[in-house]
């Protein structure tokens, strides 16, 4: 450094110094980025943890569907009914299906007096 | 260097270390932050997080002060870029209506040291601020910038040169 540098360097220091003022404790800077560090564990534990019990309770819930009941078919018979299904794909269009079908079960060779 | 004293995610980083620069890397976080104590404060804890949870990685290529330097003004430069952008607002604002800028409102002894280099292009008063104030060598401080080493000379002896002019014209306009 020159001679003119010095100076200024003196100078710089100087003022620098005045405007760096106090910094505030290194313990305290460094404790407070520990804390942060732990508080990021935390939440991520956190965060881990609520997503291992989603899990564990989407997987332990009953599912909906497929459920087997049993049903009386006595109980059933009154709430049940009937309609004829639409004559829409029948080769003929308004065929007489009460006529028309007993031929089906006529084809049929009886076995003992019965229909099978 | 005590075995507790190292950061576990940072073996060649002691506590000691880094308690030693600790004052000098408040003040860079704190010329990187307008003088703003507390956004300054906040930055030296964020780089504290970042060497503890060895995100930034000390490999011994440099001095730990240059390392530690480098990460404050990386940090700075993403974190605080928007915040920056906004302050040069309010100061181009308040220079506008006649106020003094930010920067040179710190209260120092010597204020027109303090005002010529705050008048001097962002990199020149960098590396002024590193070389003069920081007691860095050029190379260290071209390295914190994040410049070669040519560049960084360049702008050490433009910064001089300009300083020097303006105190020399300060103290003729003093004198008269």
């Amino acid at each position: 450094m020159s001679k003119d540098d010095i100076a200024l360097h003196e100078m710089l220091q100087q003022a620098q110094r005045e405007a760096d003022g106090v910094a505030p404790t290194f313990t305290e800077v460094f404790n407070a980025a520990e804390n942060r560090i732990r508080g990021r564990r935390r939440m991520q534990f956190a965060g881990l943890t609520a997503a291992a019990i989603g899990v564990l309770a989407f997987g332990l819930l009953p599912t909906s569907g497929d459920e087997f009941i049993y049903v009386d078919m006595e109980e059933l018979k009154a709430t049940t009914y009937w309609t004829a299904p639409s004559d829409f794909l029948l080769p003929d269009h308004q065929i007489d299906i009460y006529r028309e079908l007993p031929k089906l079960f006529e084809s049929t060779e009886p076995d003992g007096g019965t229909l099978l | 260097m005590r075995d507790s004293d190292v950061l576990d995610k940072n073996p060649h980083i002691s506590r000691s270390a880094l308690e030693a620069i600790h004052d000098q890397v408040f003040g860079w976080a704190l010329s990187r932050c307008n003088y703003d104590r507390a956004a300054a404060e906040d930055l030296v804890q964020q780089s504290y997080v970042e060497l503890l949870a060895g995100k930034a990685k000390f490999e011994e290529r440099s001095t730990l002060k240059t390392f530690v330097f480098a990460v404050i003004q990386n940090l700075a430069k993403s974190r605080y870029r928007r915040m920056a952008s906004r302050m040069r607002l309010v100061t181009a604002m308040a220079q506008d209506a006649g106020d003094e800028p930010a920067a040179e409102t710190t209260a120092v002894e010597n204020p027109a040291v303090w005002q010529a280099v705050q008048r001097l292009p962002q990199r020149q008063r960098d590396i002024i601020e590193l070389v003069f104030c920081r007691d860095m060598t050029v190379e260290d401080a071209s390295r914190v910038m994040g410049v070669t080493t040519g560049t960084g000379r360049v702008h050490y002896d433009r910064a001089k040169k300009t300083l020097r002019a303006r105190l020399e014209d300060g103290r003729e306009s003093n004198d008269e």
